[in-house]
């Protein structure tokens, strides 16, 4: 009788285990899920300024079509995009042409004096650090996530339940190489 | 230790503070019973809980009154507006606070409120004046951080509950020795020493409980704003150029110090002495910076001879 006992505490302890660790894998999915929203917000943002600022250097620049058809084409990678890593090559692509588009208005000073450029200018800078700031937020919940279902016990229900490991969204060159911040306050 | 498990040690603490302050208070009422009697125990126990709950709805904007800090509103800075969205984006919080501007030449700032909707983050014109962007924004990624750390929301509770036993204590002295039905004249001696004894120390507890949670959940922001901006250099240099700066804050005393990014006053300030640590807010500037160069593997210049180290 009394083992009959200790196996149903044991059963009982196991379960609320496994009830514990889905929770958390659970609510770290859901995480990365309003991570990578952030991002979308941000790149949707960016995908509808693109067209005005195209629009706006042909109105002095009409004959630099190679570069006009590069933004476009990186534009529409971008919105078929469908994973992170998908958007993050379609990203990089993006980012090279809209170099090649401001290079372009660098020798139209009428262009570039434009309050309607210098506006876009500055729209799209801040679109820029803001996807780079969901970015961080983004690949922080990614790896937390990833970490959670790939180690143990997590590991042993983690397939069965379906969890699967969601891919990071790729940084610019530019970006600083991540920092392991561990510390021991001394107070 | 990394910034996950300091931020689940932190929750435990912050789990371990609530219940103290909740047996403080206990123990406070019990003692004063002796001189209030038990109906009057209760009288105070129901003031000092309608009164807190005041002032936790209104925190924010008590605390905006005390350090006269203004709304600023997005068209007049949008500088500032810009980094403290990238830097609310990259924290994960699901909306950006706004920035309360103090005018004053003393570089510092703090976040402050309760509840969600009240929550801002406040700026003196000296620290926007004086800060480059790189620095300004290690700065708001700080107290961006005091605000997802829920550390804003729990020094506030404390602050409230000290105020609480404050506020209580005085009471129960008034009640107790200037009329009252006080009951004491037949009461054991010793009994009326160890209720003399907690009413004196239980708001000095309280204090002391208030500040040790300030001075860990410095390096936890300090920490989380180099995670964040995966910068911590621009975090140490934040705090390098404010050790440089030796200005105090016109409108900041006890109450509201350990809101700041640095100890707003000398007084607060304090030396090095064992005392003077009990009752500081804010670890030193100097070993802020240490912890960072040492989990970003960095190292900034020494300090001029003489510049204070705190």
């Amino acid at each position: 009788m009394t083992w009959l006992w200790i196996v149903i505490a044991i059963v009982v302890v196991l379960l609320l285990v496994v009830v514990y660790l889905f929770n958390k894998v659970v609510r770290l999915r859901n995480e990365v899920n309003t991570g990578w929203s952030n991002i979308d917000v941000q790149l949707k943002r960016r995908n509808d300024l693109i067209p005005n600022l195209v629009e706006t250097v042909k109105g002095y620049a009409a004959h630099e079509r190679g570069v006009f058809e590069a933004v476009t084409n990186a534009r529409a990678a971008m919105a078929r995009a469908s994973s992170p890593a998908e958007a993050g090559a379609a990203d990089r692509l993006l980012g090279q042409a809209l170099g090649r588009l401001f290079a372009v208005a660098e020798a139209y000073p009428d262009l570039k004096a434009s309050q309607n450029f210098l506006q876009l200018q500055s729209e799209l800078t801040d679109t820029e650090d803001k996807i780079s700031a969901a970015r961080r937020y983004y690949n922080a919940t990614v790896l937390a996530y990833n970490n959670a279902i790939q180690t143990f016990p997590t590991l042993l229900f983690a397939g069965m339940f379906g969890f699967a490991a969601r891919e990071f969204f790729a940084a610019d060159e530019g970006d600083r190489a991540p920092v392991d911040v561990s510390f021991q306050p001394s107070a | 230790m990394t910034l996950q498990q300091q931020i689940r040690a932190n929750r435990w603490k912050t789990l371990l503070v609530v219940v103290s302050f909740a047996v403080l208070i206990v123990v406070f009422a019990a003692a004063s019973a002796v001189f209030v009697g038990r109906a009057g125990a209760i009288g105070l126990l129901a003031f000092g809980a309608a009164y807190g709950l005041f002032a936790w709805w209104n925190a924010g904007r008590l605390v905006g009154g005390l350090t006269h800090a203004q709304p600023l509103e997005k068209r007049d800075d949008p500088e500032l507006y810009r980094l403290i969205e990238n830097v609310s984006i990259a924290a994960g919080l699901p909306a950006t606070p706004p920035i309360y501007l103090i005018d004053d030449p003393a570089p510092n700032a703090f976040a402050a409120g309760s509840r969600p909707s009240s929550i801002y983050v406040g700026v003196t014109s000296g620290l926007r004046k004086l800060m480059p962007e790189r620095e300004l924004e290690a700065v708001l990624a700080h107290e961006i951080s005091h605000i997802r750390n829920k550390d804003v929301r729990l020094m506030t509770l404390a602050a409230v509950l000290v105020g609480v036993i404050a506020i209580i204590s005085d009471f129960a002295f008034r009640m107790a020795f200037f009329g009252g039905r006080g009951g004491g004249r037949d009461r054991n001696p010793l009994q009326l020493i160890a209720a003399i004894v907690a009413i004196l120390l239980a708001p000095l507890a309280a204090v002391l409980l208030q500040m040790a949670l300030s001075r860990r959940r410095e390096y936890l922001a300090d920490a989380s704003a180099a995670a964040i901006l995966n910068d911590p250099e621009a975090m140490a240099l934040a705090l390098r150029r404010l050790q440089l700066d030796t200005s105090e804050v016109q409108y900041a005393d006890r109450a509201t110090a350990h809101l700041f990014i640095e100890s707003p006053t000398r007084a607060v300030r304090g030396s090095g002495a064992f005392l003077a640590g009990l009752f500081q807010t804010h670890p030193s500037l100097q070993a802020r910076i240490e912890v960072l160069q040492e989990a970003g593997g960095f190292e900034l210049p020494a300090l001029p001879p003489g510049a204070p180290e705190d």
